[in-house]
């Protein structure tokens, strides 16, 4: 959006009584049905909210109502075990433990999830690497750890424990997103007590009317929701957790900032060439490429969840490939020098895939590509699982209006190289749920600025560094050669002999 | 310090240290001789200076190209090759140029102004053969290494669809060519030959010769990714259009006029001399 636009915006940003009276055309509300937190769109974030408010004793008697458009009754289980989602989240040790104190862990499915323990990511211009080694914490680190435990009152094995939560030295946990949503789901029908509409678009957001006289109700400063069968919600304080394009944001005015990486997702489920048990160590592997960083992130048995980032007609032309030929592409992916992979993406429709990775890949030194001896080979693509959605960043410029408060998607859209999205929205609705408790406490009106200031200040700070941090990354990866890839392989494999800091980054990625 | 603190620093990351040259690593291939970054470098200082007092010594400069060559620049090469459909062919089915894949009997059958022909007449022309080029020994990933050999072999047909001589000023225009067109530095540093041109050679080569090879090396094709073996039907014409090389004048020609020149100037001066002679006796 330009600056004049959002100056003559501002500019004809009218009191909310007379905006309403000029622009409002939805019939008069009567009866509004009032409720102390309506919460728009039942995704992973607005459902970890409900549930956290009604878990929590201070807050579970609330009158909460839960508005979705998609249906709430939970995914049908799937008729084939083995068949996994493509639409997977990597939750950090801060998420799963967020979704335990809620009580909606122990309803995950939990054989449907894996945790994995191990991190290689690499560059594939240079091929310099930094690796999270699950042993990493336990043998006590290299030389430059010993010096550091020489210093008196350091705090580096703690800054390393921070990561070390639950399962040992367990990075993160990968779930799909339909098995946390069931889990969810299922906690809340078994608390009980909130209205859900599913099936439901709200029609409009608007203030409510103003009071007849002096005495009546006065609901002229509360949003009121209307939903297409006459009913009118009217919230004490409005959840925005109602993705990207959020109604509610727009409804209180706040605007979102960024740009779109001229880049889509290409997500699909794979088969890997060996099958691993439980108690298995897995590893998560990331290669960046100039056009984008491929991910193979680990799933129970031998099934992996891919995250390619790659432009539009590259992902359009990589959809249209057979399940064979994506497969032989994602090894490509992850093996080849970029000469190569160029070559292969550029004549994608001219050339046998197969054949030319035979050839290739006895040719390719693996030490000068970087890559790591332990990655699986794909051997299929599961039919029907490959898709893509276009990436992009948008960061709300505040969280937080009067009786507003946006969570999730709705208040940032980030870049997935990081697998941050998810955990950033379940950390909003955890830092929300626990302000409104605050706020019930100590007697605060929850809806007013009192109270959700402390969610902005939380919040807002912490969302935009990490994602600066990823937008970044994925500016300084994508350049594919000269003095800023010999900088950054330079940075990468100091971090990686930096015990004491790659500990304390991983805590930082692991507590959100 | 401690015992645990003196093991970690003893065991450093190996890309730290070199092989020692009493135990070199196994050879990536037949003729392969692992060196070290010191190993390399001496060569390449030393062959540099060996070649240049002895432009005969073909094994130096051999030397010189592959000591040079890693790390970036043949890797720069391999890569342009993979980028090409026919380089990457060539890549897959390694052909070799030796004198016996390429019979002069055959190739002086081929059409008036093929390639193959071409090339035979300039072998004839020049007095040289096919012979089989030296094996690359230095250079340590075995595709980098076909790559300088087919470079190595595929350089007299640089020479013949230019048309430019073996003399030294043919060659260094042949160089100044390549390096524009290949970056390979030993190229470049071979160039440093200029100093053992005549002042009229030196002239020519920087006003005709040079501005040629730059002009012509940095707008053609890589001329690496042509499969030689099949081209040698082409018109040399046509092959020279779809590279987008010039001819340069004709060298041997200009040279031969050049002389011509001299021999009838010195028979027009020693006929003034004898004649200045007689007069003086003449008179004296």
């Amino acid at each position: 959006m330009s600056s004049t636009l959002l100056f003559r915006k501002q500019l004809f940003q009218l009191p909310p009584a007379l905006r309403k009276s000029l622009f409002s055309t939805a019939s008069t509300i009567t009866n509004p049905e009032i409720y102390d937190v309506v919460c728009i769109g039942g995704g992973p974030a607005g459902l970890s909210l409900a549930s956290a408010l009604r878990s929590n004793a201070s807050t579970k008697r609330l009158r909460i109502a839960l508005v979705d458009s998609q249906g709430l009754n939970g995914g049908k289980s799937r008729d084939d075990a083995a068949l996994y989602s493509n639409r997977c989240s990597s939750l950090t040790p801060a998420s799963v433990k967020f979704l335990k104190e809620c009580g909606v862990w122990e309803k995950v499915e939990k054989q449907r999830v894996q945790n994995y323990h191990g991190m290689e990511v690499w560059d594939g211009v240079s091929g310099s690497s930094i690796s999270f080694d699950p042993l990493d914490a336990t043998s006590g680190g290299g030389l430059l750890d010993a010096v550091g435990e020489l210093v008196p009152g350091n705090r580096f094995t703690a800054s390393r424990r921070k990561y070390e939560m639950g399962d040992a030295n367990m990075v993160a946990t990968m779930c799909e997103n339909q098995n946390l949503t069931n889990a969810l789901l299922e906690h809340l029908r078994t608390l009980g007590d909130v209205d859900t509409f599913d099936r439901t678009k709200v029609d409009s957001i608007q203030l409510g009317p103003e009071p007849v006289d002096e005495k009546s109700l006065n609901l002229s400063q509360w949003p009121i929701a209307s939903l297409p069968n006459s009913r009118h919600l009217a919230a004490r304080l409005l959840i925005g957790a109602d993705g990207a394009n959020s109604p509610v944001r727009n409804f209180a005015g706040i605007t979102s900032e960024g740009w779109d990486y001229n880049q889509h997702g290409v997500v699909a489920t794979l088969r890997l060439d060996r099958t691993f048990n439980p108690e298995d160590l897995r590893t998560a592997y990331q290669r960046f490429l100039p056009s984008g960083p491929i991910a193979l992130l680990p799933l129970p048995n031998n099934k992996a969840s891919l995250v390619w980032s790659i432009t539009a007609p590259l992902a359009a032309k990589l959809k249209a490939l057979s399940p064979q030929d994506l497969a032989s592409m994602v090894n490509a992916a992850f093996r080849l020098k970029i000469a190569d992979l160029d070559y292969f993406l550029k004549h994608l429709e001219t050339i046998d895939v197969a054949d030319e990775l035979s050839w290739r890949l006895p040719n390719t030194s693996p030490t000068a590509t970087g890559l790591p001896s332990s990655l699986p080979t794909v051997t299929a693509v599961q039919e029907g699982s490959t898709a893509s959605f276009p990436l992009r960043m948008r960061h709300a410029s505040t969280y937080t209006g009067h009786r507003v408060a946006l969570i999730g998607d709705a208040a940032h859209t980030i870049h997935p190289l990081a697998g941050q999205g998810l955990n950033l929205g379940l950390a909003d609705a955890n830092s929300l749920a626990q302000r409104v408790t605050y706020g019930m406490e100590h007697g605060m009106d929850i809806g007013s600025a009192w109270c959700l200031d402390g969610y902005n200040g939380d919040r807002w700070a912490k969302n935009n560094a990490v994602m600066g941090v990823c937008d970044k990354l994925q500016k300084v990866y994508s350049v594919g050669s000269g003095p800023v890839v010999w900088a950054r392989s330079l940075g990468l494999g100091l971090v990686n002999r930096l015990g004491p800091l790659k500990g304390t980054i991983m805590g930082a990625a692991g507590s959100a | 310090m401690s015992r645990p603190t003196l093991h970690r620093l003893l065991h450093l990351p190996s890309s730290l240290r070199t092989f020692s040259v009493l135990s070199r690593p196994t050879p990536n291939y037949p003729s392969h001789v692992p060196l070290t970054p010191l190993e390399r470098a001496s060569l390449a200082i030393t062959s540099a200076f060996g070649s240049l007092l002895n432009p005969h010594r073909h094994d130096l400069i051999a030397a010189l190209g592959e000591a040079t060559a890693s790390p970036y620049f043949i890797s720069r090469l391999h890569r342009a090759m993979l980028a090409n459909p026919t380089g990457r062919r060539i890549l897959r089915e390694r052909p070799r140029i030796t004198s016996k894949t390429m019979r002069l009997e055959e190739l002086r059958e081929y059409p008036e102004n093929s390639v193959g022909r071409a090339y035979a007449e300039w072998l004839d022309r020049e007095g040289v053969t096919p012979d089989t080029r030296d094996g690359v020994r230095y250079i340590d990933n075995e595709e980098e290494a076909y790559v300088m050999q087919r470079y190595r072999e595929t350089h007299d047909f640089t020479h013949a669809i230019t048309g430019l001589p073996v003399i030294i000023e043919g060659e260094l225009a042949v160089k100044a060519f390549e390096f524009a067109n290949t970056l390979l530095p030993m190229t470049a540093l071979s160039l440093v030959a200029f100093v053992r041109l005549k002042k009229a050679e030196r002239a020519r080569f920087w006003s005709v010769y040079l501005p040629w090879a730059v002009r012509n090396g940095l707008k053609a094709e890589e001329v690496v990714n042509v499969y030689w073996e099949e081209e040698l039907g082409t018109d040399v014409g046509v092959l020279r259009g779809r590279l987008g090389i010039e001819v340069p004048p004709d060298l041997r020609g200009i040279r031969k006029r050049e002389r011509e020149e001299r021999k009838r100037e010195r028979g027009v001066r020693e006929a003034e001399g004898r004649a200045a002679e007689r007069n003086g006796e003449a008179t004296g």
